[in-house]
Parts: C-alpha cells; sequence; structure tokens
C-alpha cells in the first residue's frame, strides 16, 4: 500500500512540484498519473523511490515511513519496486539476460540457477524469451522496453513504477507494452504515469490527474477526456 | 575473472593505465628489496672477514707474535684473535689451490708468514691497532680493510635511505594515480551505478566489482614485474658471478632465520615476489577503496 499525505515538495529554486497531495493507493492497484509535463508526475516516482525527498507530509510505502527522518531502509524499499523509465536505462555493455539478472543480483540472496529461472519467468511474460543473449543496441525500442518491464517485474519486486514508458514507442509497439502491463496487473501494484489519454481510456483504470503540483481528480474507474 | 575482463574491455584505457603504474611500482619496489638485501649481505659478508690481517716474517718466533697478540688482548679494543701459524696458512694455501699442482709444489710451509686475524670491537679502534702493528719489527705487511668496509657501510646506508625516500614517494605517486583512473572508471559508469542504486543495490555490491578489478590488476602486474626481474637477474648472472667471484655465498640472518642470497636462491626470489605482491595488492585495494569511498 502507498499512502501519500499533505505531501509538498518545492524545488531548490522554489517552484512547487507537488502542493499538499493526498492519496492512497491499495496493494495491486493498477493507477495511471496523467497530467501535462510539470504536473508533478515524475516527482511521484521519484519520492516514491526516495531519490529526493519531501518538504512536507509523510508517505507510507509497505508500512514504511519513508518521510521519517530516521528511516533507514531504502535498500529494503527499492527492493521491493520495479522501476521503468521512458529512455529504458539499459546496460549496453551486458546481454538481455544479465540486464535483467542485474534486478535479482542485487538482492543478493538467489544462486545462479534461481536467477535462471526467474529471468526466464520474465522474459517469457515481456516475448523475449528467445533474445536472451542478444545486446541492447540488436533491439528495436520496443523490445528495449520490454527488457527493462522484465527486469522491473524479475523476483519479488511488489510495486511497479513506470514513468511514461511508452513516451518513446510507435502505437503498435505501445500496445505490445500494454498488453504485457495486462498481464502482471493482477500480481503486482502498477503506478503508470502517461500522456497517452487512448491508453488511459481503453484499460479502464483508476485515474489520478495531476496540474500544477495538485491532484485536480481522482478517477476510481473509467475514461478520461483531457 | 569473467567480470574483469569485461570491465577490461568496458575501460581499456583506464586499465591499461592502472596496469602501468602498478607494474612500474612493484618493478621498482622488486628491484629495491633485492638490491637493498644484496648489499646488505655484502655487508654482513665483508663484516665477517678479518677486519686486520696482520703477516709476520716467516721466520719470527711464535713467542713474540703471542706477546704482541696478548698486548692487543690487553687493550680492550680487541673482540677476537685469530693466530694462523705456517702449516695452518700452508693447509689454506693447499685448499685455495687444490686445482693447481704447479702452485702447490713451489710453495711450502717455510716461506709462508704466520698470521694474525684481528677483530675489533668498534671500527674506529681499527686505525690504532694497524697503527700498533706497524711498528713492530716482526711484522711484514699489515692488511686493513677499514676503508672499504667504512665504504659499503656508508653506500649501503645511503641506499638504504634513498630507497625509504623514494618507495615512500612511489607509494602516494601510486595511490593518487590510481584514485585518479578509478574515478575516471566510476564516471565512465555512472549510468549503471545510477541504475543499480534505484534497483537496490547495497554499497558493498557496487564497490565490490571496484576492488576486485583492482585485485587481480594486483595479481597481474606483480607477476609480470617479478617475471621480467628475472629474466634480467639470469640476464646478468654471469656478469655478477664474475664479479663476485671468491665470495662462494652471500646469506642474511633474518630473525634468526639464515636466508640464502647468493647463488640465486628461489627461497629468497620466492619471498621478494611475495612481499611485491602483497604490496602490490595493498596498495591496488587501498586507493580503490578510497576512490570508491569518494566517489561511488
Amino acid at each position: 500500500m502507498i499512502v501519500f499525505e499533505n505531501v509538498t515538495k518545492k524545488f531548490p529554486l522554489g517552484n512547487v512540484a507537488l502542493d499538499n497531495i493526498s492519496f492512497s493507493i491499495e496493494d495491486k492497484e493498477f493507477v495511471f498519473f496523467v497530467g501535462p509535463s510539470g504536473a508533478g508526475k515524475t516527482t511521484i516516482i521519484k519520492l516514491i523511490l526516495k531519490e529526493i525527498e519531501a518538504n512536507s507530509g509523510s508517505i507510507l510505502v509497505d508500512d514504511f515511513d519513508i518521510t521519517d527522518k530516521n528511516f533507514s531502509k531504502t535498500l529494503i524499499l527499492r527492493r521491493n519496486l520495479g522501476i521503468i523509465f521512458q529512455d529504458f536505462k539499459i546496460i549496453y555493455e551486458k546481454n538481455v539476460f544479465e540486464n535483467i539478472a542485474l534486478s535479482l543480483l542485487v538482492l543478493e540472496k538467489y544462486s545462479y540457477a534461481q536467477i535462471k529461472e526467474k529471468v526466464r519467468e520474465a522474459l517469457e511474460i515481456v516475448g523475449l524469451i528467445k533474445k536472451e543473449k542478444v545486446f541492447p543496441i540488436q533491439l528495436s525500442s520496443g523490445e528495449l522496453q520490454r527488457v527493462a518491464i522484465a527486469r522491473a517485474i524479475a523476483g519479488e519486486r511488489k510495486i511497479i513504477l513506470a514513468d511514461e514508458p511508452t513516451g518513446n514507442l510507435d502505437p503498435k509497439t505501445t500496445w505490445q507494452i500494454m498488453k504485457i502491463f495486462k498481464k502482471i496487473e493482477k500480481e503486482k501494484t502498477i503506478i503508470f504515469t502517461t500522456h497517452n489519454v487512448d491508453i488511459v481510456n481503453s484499460l479502464q483504470k483508476r485515474v489520478i490527474v495531476l496540474k500544477d503540483g495538485k491532484i485536480i481528480k481522482d478517477i476510481k474507474k473509467g475514461k478520461y477526456e483531457f | 575473472m569473467k567480470d574483469f575482463i569485461i570491465s577490461i574491455k568496458r575501460t581499456p584505457f583506464q586499465s591499461t593505465a592502472s596496469f602501468l603504474i602498478l607494474f612500474f611500482a612493484l618493478f621498482l619496489t622488486l628491484f629495491l628489496i633485492i638490491t637493498i638485501t644484496f648489499s646488505e649481505s655484502l655487508l654482513s659478508y665483508i663484516e665477517t672477514r678479518p677486519q686486520i690481517t696482520t703477516y709476520f716474517q716467516p721466520k719470527t718466533n711464535e713467542n713474540e707474535i703471542f706477546k704482541i697478540r696478548d698486548e692487543l688482548n690487553a687493550s680492550g679494543k680487541i673482540l677476537s684473535i685469530k693466530y694462523i701459524n705456517q702449516k695452518q696458512a700452508f693447509e689454506i694455501y693447499k685448499k685455495m689451490n687444490k686445482d693447481n699442482p704447479l702452485l702447490l709444489e713451489m710453495v711450502s710451509a717455510d716461506i709462508l708468514p704466520p698470521s694474525l686475524e684481528i677483530y675489533a670491537k668498534k671500527p674506529i679502534f681499527l686505525p690504532e691497532i694497524a697503527e700498533y702493528l706497524k711498528k713492530q719489527p716482526t711484522v711484514d705487511e699489515v692488511q686493513f680493510q677499514k676503508d672499504i668496509l667504512d665504504r659499503l657501510l656508508n653506500l649501503t646506508s645511503i641506499l638504504r635511505n634513498v630507497s625509504l625516500a623514494f618507495f615512500i614517494y612511489l607509494f602516494l605517486m601510486t595511490v593518487i594515480v590510481l584514485i585518479a583512473i578509478t574515478h575516471f572508471k566510476i564516471a565512465l559508469k555512472k549510468e549503471e551505478i545510477e541504475i543499480l542504486n534505484l534497483l537496490g543495490a547495497s554499497y558493498s555490491y557496487i564497490q565490490k566489482p571496484f576492488l576486485k578489478e583492482a585485485f587481480f590488476m594486483a595479481i597481474f602486474a606483480s607477476i609480470s614485474s617479478f617475471s621480467i626481474i628475472l629474466v634480467i637477474l639470469f640476464y646478468f648472472q654471469p656478469f655478477l658471478n664474475s664479479y663476485l667471484q671468491g665470495i662462494s655465498s652471500l646469506s642474511l640472518n633474518i630473525l634468526s632465520f639464515n636466508l640464502l642470497i647468493w647463488p640465486i636462491n628461489w627461497d629468497f626470489l620466492l619471498i621478494s615476489f611475495l612481499i611485491t605482491s602483497f604490496f602490490g595488492i595493498f596498495i591496488s585495494l587501498f586507493s580503490t577503496f578510497l576512490a570508491t569511498k569518494k566517489y561511488l
């Protein structure tokens, strides 16, 4: 469960990224965050990842109060989060298998055989099982994003943070990626930021609309018109 | 090992620079270890030779020699005196020239001089003792090695001090260069490190590949420097053999363990290699540890 309570984030130059926002997301819920650029979507992702700190308010992620000054379990927090970015953030010197395995290796608890099994499970889900030994340079944008999704879902990461994952993709590839999200939605909590109205409207999931750092709408299930 | 090779492939110039600086430092360290050990063992060897050898006229009465010996002993400046009579001198001569029967035929015990081999308590007493002996009418020749000993003592002391200063410089230079190279490597892997951080990798997990690479680099650098030193040593062995002609062996007493230095001894070389390797591993890991602590 993720709970934001009266969270405000201001950047050093004074611009307000989030202005006293509150919301909660249940386990295994699929939530779209939509809004124009600068609305605060990526700031929410960064706050959950604890890449940046909130100026005020509290954020609970899986019972961890990550805004507590004494919070020291960032590693444990991040090991529960799967991240997907618009620019993929793939390591080009490692092949597909190694990129995905990284997500499990950092946990320092799986044997090589277990890692192999879990990576293959993830590759099956994203449809790249035949490309495990291929290097990223040989993949298309859609395939790169699928590698990033496989890395995010491999293992026991409960929450998937997808920051505009279809932003760099053509419509056809976008729908292929969305099919993967449909496959995993029952297993994971998914936070998905996007500009794409078609995606939001076709999936009929909860939509939180942001504007100038404020929540202007929280639609439980349904379509949204920008 | 696979990670080490991949890392070299990803940052070839930085890895080569690391290797070269480590190789340079370890080669010089090994060279210094061998040179200092060699000069120290040479010094020990010369110190064990008689510091003054005085030869008497062949027909000198033994009692006169004993009188001089007793007077010297009574001076309180003598550590020990060994008397070599004509027969003993002839035995030594025979031993030294056993391969040359012609020389043996030409010499008999009668014509060899009796001698005293004198060891002083302190080197400063040596000129005084030599002067006293030269004044004795029965003394034919006084061989006094103080100059050689002093020169070697000075040389060894200078070598030791210069080596220490050079070693400190080498250590600092290597550490600073390795820190700079590791900083470059971290900068080149910035994106990967960022991804690892976001995936929840621990600090030690991110640091480990850098330390592993530093360890293997030190091993390879020490093996390479040792191989080159071996080649040089064996190449110059004939020259050293002729230079040290007459010295059957050189050894060094370390913590009551007698280590043979010359002729070339594999135990000594192995110890030198191990010391250099440990130094290499330490300096490499230490530098990488400092760099990762600061820049990761």
